[in-house]
């Protein structure tokens, strides 16, 4: 029952043919009955699944429940209905999000979709025309300087947290636990504030990365602590009973040792910022065209792009913005698979335990 | 840890203090770094409230309670009462809808599943939370609305007398509401409370479970007596933690809220409603001189809230779960 592994031969259960059969059919049948009402009825799904499927089920558990375990087994049953049914729905809301952005985007990708801008293009032209390179590129520049900017900063935050002695350290940890809940609308009007403050007026790519590195710094400094403190303290100890002086204990030893651990670190704080749209819409201006250089005139991203498209509201410009999404999606899992394959690895992270 | 100053009790520590230049150095900066968490709060509550010192002035305490929002020059009354409402109305019933669901995924996950399936579930779970927002308003107003609209419609037409799924005026629709929106927020912390409820699931003492198991209780008894009463309080943070998320949610509500200065106390299926990040985003394109600061002054009010919030979140979740202090 509990997630660990178990024996594979059990001679002490033995296996119970009639409860596994009741159990089966409690678990099929009301599906079966629940689709059949609702067609013979024609139903909406909805109320079949309610009024029909739910109540069924939770009779047929309970009655099976109590046909081997009297009223232990009922709650039981009842329990296992509930839990599943919600893990069910937490998953079909997943799929649904990822199945209708592919459906509805996949129609409108194709390849000059990726590598072509959107100048001269407005809102309501032909998909045969323009793309999302422009956005894309913007993306990954912005990206990259908020990158540049926080992992160092998180970094040694993380090696603050597992190194120092300070009385402050829980202090520290609270504030950036404190600063990861911070709402991306109130990054992106705090660099705005800032900018306001000094009268600096030109909103570009810089200015965005800016108001995204509040946002990225906390993830970061939280998964390089934890993947820091997975070095075992014996490799620390041993680099400084040898001699070495702390800072090059950290790094010849301990960086190296978590050097996969902190590659997760970067991709996590990358996953956590590139869907940003709100801090962006505020600090940034955007445009059709491509533009390299952050530090002046306007910038696109993939978010922007979905958020400006979409708010024009006409069929083709709205399908642009459902092909944007598959783009933003497609980024974010290449990210999503690469941290998940880099902690995979023996030398990784291991699970904690 | 209080010492005891008796001398025999004294353990040495290893490299108590930095010594050599470089390792001072290394000190000093990784310090300076770790104090940047503070100065960066600091600054963001510095500059935030310069900007929105004339708005406050002002607008007086009226700004947190009234409901007239007017740019026109010479009246400039800029009131967030309704907005103010209407966030904790869609948290709450976000938090509301989210955290049964999520505890049921955190159970299912960390006793009922089999090890490989429940390492795919909890992947599935963290794909959920790096959806970004602007996704899950797009799919929140194509895809969702429609659906959530059938079930507020039956919600209205057979629980109607009561108050909470009443509506003024049945023409208007069940599109962009509360309810919408407050199912848009618990899609976006779902993911961030079952994995909290998760992790403090499966570092629970399996000893006192097998225990229970062994004496002969049910699943649900071990649950009720067992695992609920170790790991409320990590839930509770949790929830919090969710909370605190769900205040800041903007882009996504933006798209599927009706957005109204006329307040919404608690008809959660009628087409208006209020969010105050969302707020700031729909007035921000064309605020006047005098807006601007006000819609600042609504960026420190959310920031304040939700500062509030996840340090008590972060101090009940880091109480649950020890193991996380070196």
């Amino acid at each position: 029952m509990i997630a660990q592994p178990r024996p594979k031969v059990q001679p002490w259960a033995r296996p119970n043919r009639e409860k596994t059969l009741w159990v089966s059919v409690a678990s099929v049948l009301p599906a079966l009955l629940g689709v059949g009402l609702a067609f013979a009825l024609q139903l909406p799904f909805a109320v079949a699944l309610i009024v029909f499927f739910l109540p069924i089920q939770l009779v047929a558990a309970i009655a099976v429940g109590i046909r081997f375990a009297k009223i232990k087994g009922a709650k039981d049953a009842v329990l296992t209905v509930f839990v599943v049914f919600f893990t069910a729905l937490v998953f079909v809301l997943l799929l649904s999000v990822l199945e209708s952005v592919f459906t509805r985007g996949l129609p409108t990708v194709s390849a000059h979709f990726l590598y072509q801008n959107n100048r001269y293009i407005s809102t309501t032209t032909s998909l045969e025309y323009g793309g999302v390179g422009h956005a894309i590129l913007g993306s990954l520049l912005v990206v990259l300087i908020t990158t540049i900017l926080a992992v160092p900063l998180g970094l040694l935050i993380g090696v603050y947290l597992t190194t120092s002695q300070s009385k402050m350290r829980n202090l520290v940890r609270s504030f950036t636990q404190a600063l990861s809940g911070l709402p991306s609308v109130v990054s992106g009007l705090f660099v705005l504030a800032a900018m306001s403050y000094f009268g600096f007026s030109e909103r570009t790519g810089f200015t965005g990365a800016l108001a995204l590195f509040p946002l990225m710094l906390p993830t970061v400094a939280r998964v390089a602590e934890e993947s820091l403190r997975l070095v075992p303290q014996d490799l620390r100890w041993a680099a400084l009973g040898l001699g070495a002086p702390n800072y090059r204990a950290f790094f010849q030893v301990i960086l190296p040792a978590a050097k996969t651990g902190i590659m997760t670190a970067v991709l996590l704080g990358i996953a956590r910022i590139i869907g940003e749209t709100a801090p962006l819409l505020l600090t940034m201006s955007t445009t059709n065209g491509t533009n390299l250089n952050p530090f002046s005139g306007a910038l696109t991203t993939l978010p922007t792009f979905i958020y400006g498209f979409l708010n024009a509201g006409y069929s083709s410009s709205i399908a642009r913005s459902w092909g944007a999404a598959v783009v933003m999606l497609l980024l974010v899992a290449i990210i999503f698979i690469s941290a998940r394959v880099i902690t995979r690895k023996p030398s990784g992270k291991g699970k904690g335990k | 840890m209080a010492e005891n100053s008796n001398a025999t009790q004294v353990r040495r520590k290893l490299a108590v203090k930095p010594f050599s230049k470089g390792d001072k150095l290394f000190s000093r900066v990784t310090t300076a770094a770790a104090n940047f968490a503070f100065v960066l709060v600091a600054l963001i509550l510095f500059f935030l409230f310069a900007q929105s010192w004339p708005a406050l002035q002002s607008q007086g305490p009226a700004f947190l309670y009234g409901n007239l929002w007017d740019n026109t020059p010479g009246v400039d009354t800029y009131q967030l009462g309704p907005m103010i409402w209407g966030s904790l109305l869609i948290a709450l019933l976000g938090v509301l809808t989210a955290t049964p669901i999520s505890v049921a995924t955190a159970y299912l996950i960390a006793f009922m599943l089999p090890n490989r399936l429940s390492k795919v579930a909890t992947t599935l779970v963290d794909l959920l939370a790096a959806l970004p927002s602007v996704i899950i308003g797009l799919w929140g107003v194509y895809v969702f609305t429609p659906v959530a609209q059938e079930w507020a419609m039956l919600l209205n037409k057979y629980l109607g007398w009561f108050p909470l799924f009443s509506v003024d005026n049945i023409d208007q629709g069940f599109t962009s509401s509360p309810f919408i929106a407050g199912w848009i927020v618990a899609v976006m912390i779902i993911p961030i409370i079952t994995s909290v409820t998760r992790e403090i699931f499966s570092q629970l003492d399996r000893e006192l479970i097998n225990g229970a198991l062994a004496l002969g209780a049910s699943r649900y008894t071990v649950l009720r007596r067992v695992i609920i009463p170790t790991s409320s309080s990590g839930i509770i943070g949790g929830v919090l933690l969710g909370l605190g998320r769900a205040i800041g949610e903007t882009v996504a509500i933006f798209y599927v809220l009706q957005l109204s200065m006329d307040i919404n106390l608690f008809k959660v299926l009628q087409p208006q409603g209020g969010a105050v990040a969302s707020w700031i985003l729909s007035r921000f394109a064309e605020a006047t001189e005098t807006e601007f600061h006000a819609l600042m002054a609504a960026g420190l009010v959310i920031f304040i809230v939700t500062l509030i919030i996840n340090m008590i979140a972060g101090a009940i979740v880091n109480r649950s779960q020890p193991w996380r202090k070196a």
